[in-house]
């Protein structure tokens, strides 16, 4: 039995160690169920060890080792009430190690996982106060002390529900008191407001009445005509031009009661139904206390709803609509007017305007061709906008250049001198003889307007890094090529994992270099062959030795230069397993330990490159020369 | 527990050592109490703790904030809980906002021992105040010289009204609540004093204040280089010449501490005497002889910062120490360590250990008053309340996988 128990309690030892020695940021849920179940079907003993070793894991000296132990200790916590008696006596010991709150025991390396462990532990308080803080005085004690004496923040989970429903129960009250005032409102007159649709009713009515069609005397008929239009489709067309036919239309006699029964059926959509509607939603949602006449009205205004709806729809068949539409495409017809004209229009314009630049072009062109070819930096293409043009033309058009506007433009390729004096200003003359006739040549004034353009670069559209962050997120940099935290920038998807093209450069370059190192170490096998050799030779001729001996230190100094170059690239210590595919390599496999590892970090490089002596004696330096200048007389 | 009954009612055992059994078997089981709270009204370390010597009800409390409050420890003024937790509240406060309350931190604060109408307090503000506890007003205060470190009242003697102060002085006073005078300044200590021992006793068939007055010379000097202590009741006095430290322990023998004694106790009967010092030792001397009894007390750590109040079990079988954050209960006799309680989060400057009850109140840097009562299963027998259902509830083994 003891035997057993030792067996299940290291059992308990090696789960605990195992699930707490993992850099993953949960408790491998397989290893947390075993330890729960472990503990769960077992005596007093067990829980004990398995309590004291997660205590002795808490005081490990890497947070992520008690990240993970505090992760189970709440899984036991919640459930074992042997394990809750436990912890309590060690409480304060438990919350220093876990929140770090003496100053004399902080919380160890990683600093990210530390923080992670803090917070944890603070939200792990806070549950466990609300939960079984009655039962216990310590688990009270020092969720009071971090609360009020460290005024540490607690999450506050369950304050932060109860007045979110707070919050909501609020906002119901206020809505349902809001929809009694308007059930009231509408008990006190909704007399009136029935009164106001009636009349409305009335006079649609009394509008109908008017319009509808006064001659009864034929019939509609469709048995007559059944012999005379055998086909059933052609019946059906006459039927509704003889509906058409019947219905009375629009004109100058009846315009004003078409008006009348117009406005009175906008009415009736705009206003009367819409209340209506609010109004048997408000009744819906009600609860008053008066049940009966709410069902009553609520019946009522259904009742109202139908009899509007079914008014509305004989208006529309009415041909009161048929009205608006005509007005509706008549809008339409004026509007596609416009758009026609818009339309119509650039097929004009855009011709003159090409025909005008093709000519100014070809005149550029056959005047200034030295001028064209300086400028010429960007050519039209698209052959398909020039179809229109023949051929000479177009291939003009492709050479010609691009040029911003300017009143360079007006003599563009003329060349011909240019009277000095006659702006038609006579300013010159209040100072003296002028002459009228001064020229200035056609060459000079080529050379006034020559156009100088400056070199624009073409937008390129630099795309973000994207390379996955630490904290979260991708690297939102925008570089060219390298972004100097992720390296190159290669498309990647939306996790930030590179898509698999780079990588495939990537191996090809790490082959690359492996070729390169391995025909060095070949270069190095074979030299060293050469020099035994060598010494073979120089045993056998002792005439050559002192040849052989200068070779032999200069091939020497060559392998020795060789090892160290293929030493100082990184892939030398893979040379013998060559088969070892690339990926690994780079990624080192992470631990624990390896968390500890301070990372240098680009202000580490920095402060390298700033705190150096070379900079340093050059800051003094440049001081130095400026207090020399400062006080001149002082040194 | 029975079979000791069942003792007493055939008067096999007598009246007195079954309630002596009954007591220390409650006492080993002390623990953190879930049932009892003791809200705390203050807002600085506790640095004080007294029951009242007659009703054994009234928790008197002091604290660096400059309050003193009184609980009531036998009446609930609340229960959370279901009835679980009962949350023992201050009757009231006196603190700065108090007309005359103390300016800076009380150090020290004890009930008149023959009624629970006036309390002392002694504080940083050099001053002693007396209090009317029905009307919380000063009846009468003393201008001390310093700091007052340590107020003190003879809980037997009938024929007088002294309050004995340690203060930052060289002198200890003693106060006379009825003339409102110093009557006597005792001398002996160089430094200053950093805690006068409690005096709650006096020899029988001694005269008046003279006992007591001796007593106190069992003070702590506090100060340059060597501490030390005169341990000697018949007035040897602290003669301690200075000496290189190295050679303290071989040649003075009155040394009772090499550090400054932080807090002393007397034994019930006036037997023993206990103190505790900034060298982390824990000494019982014989008051007659003024010999050390050589108890070796097992190695622990004390604040050295501050003077510490000790308690004592009534048939002086048990001292409380505060050590650190925890409190340690000692066997006088062996120096033993026999429990260790732990709950408060900084360190703890205080105990008072109620005999009526077999309760333990504490008082620490983090400003809560703990109660360490013996453990529920004996008291739920007496008193079963509605929370026991709760708890049956609540606080179960919840396995879901």
């Amino acid at each position: 039995m003891g035997e057993r128990e030792r067996e299940g309690g290291g059992k308990v030892l090696t789960l605990i160690e195992k699930a707490t020695n993992s850099i993953s940021p949960e408790v491998d849920p397989r290893l947390l169920n075993a330890i729960k179940s472990l503990v769960r079907y077992s005596h007093h003993s067990e829980t004990q060890l398995a309590f004291d070793s997660l205590m002795h894991q808490m005081e490990k000296d890497h947070s992520q080792v008690r990240y993970l132990a505090l992760l189970i200790i709440d899984e036991l916590f919640m459930r074992s009430k042997l394990f809750r008696s436990m912890l309590v006596v060690k409480f304060d010991q438990f919350l220093s190690l876990s929140v770090g709150f003496r100053r004399s025991l902080p919380l160890p390396a990683p600093v990210a996982i530390a923080t992670r462990l803090r917070l944890k532990a603070i939200e792990f308080l806070e549950k466990w106060t609300t939960s079984f803080g009655i039962h216990y005085r310590q688990i009270r004690l020092g969720f009071e002390y971090l609360k009020n004496t460290l005024c540490f923040q607690f999450p506050n989970l369950q304050q932060n529900t109860a007045r979110i429903q707070q919050e909501r129960r609020e906002r119901e009250m206020r809505s349902k008191e809001i929809l009694l005032n308007k059930f009231e409102s509408l008990r006190g007159n909704i007399s009136s407001i029935k009164d106001e649709i009636q009349t409305t009713i009335d006079e649609i009515g009394e509008c109908l009445d008017i319009l509808r069609p006064k001659d009864d005397l034929i019939p509609l008929d469709p048995e007559d005509d059944v012999e005379e239009y055998r086909c059933s489709a052609l019946q059906q067309i006459r039927l509704e031009s003889l509906k058409e036919g019947e219905k009375l239309h629009e004109d100058s006699d009846n315009k004003v009661v078409f008006d009348t029964l117009r406005e009175l059926y906008k009415l009736l959509a705009s206003r009367h139904l819409v209340s209506v509607q609010e109004w048997i939603s408000v009744l819906v949602r009600v609860e008053p206390a008066d049940i009966r006449f709410r069902d009553s009205t609520l019946k009522e205004f259904i009742d109202l709803r139908n009899h509007l709806q079914s008014i509305s729809k004989k208006c529309e068949e009415s041909g009161c609509m048929l009205t608006n539409t005509s007005n509706h495409e008549d809008e339409d017809i004026w509007e596609e007017v416009k758009i026609e004209a818009v339309d119509d229009s650039p097929p004009n314009i855009p011709r003159e305007d090409h025909s005008t630049t093709s000519i100014a072009h070809e005149k550029k062109n056959r005047t200034s061709v030295n001028t064209t070819k300086s400028n010429g930096s960007k050519k039209l293409d698209g052959e398909g906008e020039w179809s229109g043009f023949t051929s000479v033309k177009r291939s003009l058009m492709a050479e010609a250049p691009v040029m911003p506007w300017g009143s360079f433009l007006d003599d563009w390729g003329a060349k011909r001198d240019v009277l000095a004096n006659q702006r038609g200003l006579e300013l010159e003359g209040h100072w003296g003889r002028v002459d009228y006739d001064a020229v200035i040549p056609a060459e000079k004034i080529a050379e006034l307007k020559y156009q100088a353009s400056v070199y624009k670069e073409d937008p390129v559209e630099l795309r973000p890094c994207l390379a996955p962050l630490k904290v979260g997120g991708l690297c939102q940099r925008r570089d060219r090529r390298v972004c100097p935290f992720h390296g190159p920038v290669i498309p990647r998807d939306s996790e930030g994992n590179p898509i698999d093209q780079p990588q495939l450069n990537d191996v090809k370059i790490l082959d690359l270099e492996k070729e390169v190192v391995e025909k060095l170490t070949k270069q190095a096998v074979k030299n060293v062959r050469e020099r035994e050799r060598d010494e073979a030779k120089r045993k056998n001729d002792k005439n050559t030795s002192k040849r052989a001996k200068l070779a032999k230190v200069r091939e020497h100094n060559e392998s020795v230069l060789r090892d160290a170059a293929i030493a100082s690239t990184s892939y030398s210590e893979t040379l013998g397993a060559a088969t070892e595919s690339a990926p690994f390599l780079k990624e080192k496999k992470q631990t624990l330990a390896s968390m500890l590892r301070k990372k240098e970090t680009p202000k580490d490089r920095i402060a390298k490159r700033v705190l150096n002596r070379r900079t340093a004696r050059q800051c003094l330096m440049g001081e130095d020369t400026k207090y020399r200048e400062a006080y001149p007389n002082q040194w | 527990m029975w079979k000791q009954v069942g003792e007493r009612e055939v008067g096999k055992l007598k009246p007195h050592s079954f309630a002596n059994r009954i007591k220390s078997n409650r006492i080993s089981s002390l623990q953190l109490s879930n049932h009892k709270e003791i809200v705390s009204a203050h807002r600085g370390a506790v640095n004080s703790l007294q029951v009242d010597l007659t009703d054994g009800r009234y928790l008197l409390a002091g604290a660096s904030d400059g309050s003193a409050a009184v609980y009531d420890i036998q009446c609930a003024a609340r229960y959370e809980g279901g009835g679980l937790v009962a949350k023992h509240e201050s009757i009231f406060v006196v603190d700065k906002q108090h007309e005359q309350g103390h300016k800076y931190a009380v150090s020290s604060a004890v009930w008149y021992p023959i009624d629970t109408g006036l309390f002392v307090t002694g504080s940083f503000d050099h001053y002693v105040n007396v209090w009317d506890t029905n009307t919380t007003q000063v009846v009468m205060n003393f201008k001390m010289p310093g700091k007052v470190y340590r107020t003190a009242m003879s809980s037997v003697a009938k024929s007088h009204m002294l309050i004995a102060t340690g203060t930052e002085d060289v002198q200890v006073r003693l106060c006379d609540i009825a003339s409102g005078a110093f009557t006597h300044t005792l001398s002996g200590h160089r430094g200053k004093m950093m805690v006068s021992g409690s005096t709650s006793n006096s020899i029988p068939g001694s005269q008046s204040s003279f006992p007591k007055a001796r007593m106190l010379h069992k003070k702590a000097a506090y100060g340059n280089g060597t501490k030390h202590t005169s341990t000697t009741h018949k007035n040897k006095g602290s003669t301690s010449q200075r000496l290189h430290p190295g050679m303290l322990s071989s040649h003075d023998r009155a040394t009772a501490h090499y550090g400054a004694v932080i807090g002393l106790k007397v034994c019930e009967d006036s037997m023993y005497l206990l103190s505790a010092g900034s060298d982390s030792r824990l000494r019982l001397w014989d008051i007659e002889s003024g010999c050390n009894t050589l108890v070796n007390f097992e190695a622990t750590r004390l604040q050295t910062s501050k003077g510490i109040q000790l308690a004592v079990t009534q048939g002086s079988s048990l001292v409380f120490v505060p050590c650190m954050s925890a409190v340690k209960a000692f066997d006088v006799w062996s120096g033993r360590t026999f429990l260790t309680f732990r709950g408060h989060y900084e360190n703890v400057n205080c105990c008072w250990f109620s005999s009526q009850d077999q309760e333990l109140y504490t008082g620490s840097n983090d400003r809560q008053i703990l109660v360490w009562s013996p453990s529920r299963s004996v008291h739920a027998e007496v008193d079963e309340r509605g929370g026991e259902a709760l708890m049956s509830t609540s606080d179960q083994d919840n396995w879901s996988d």
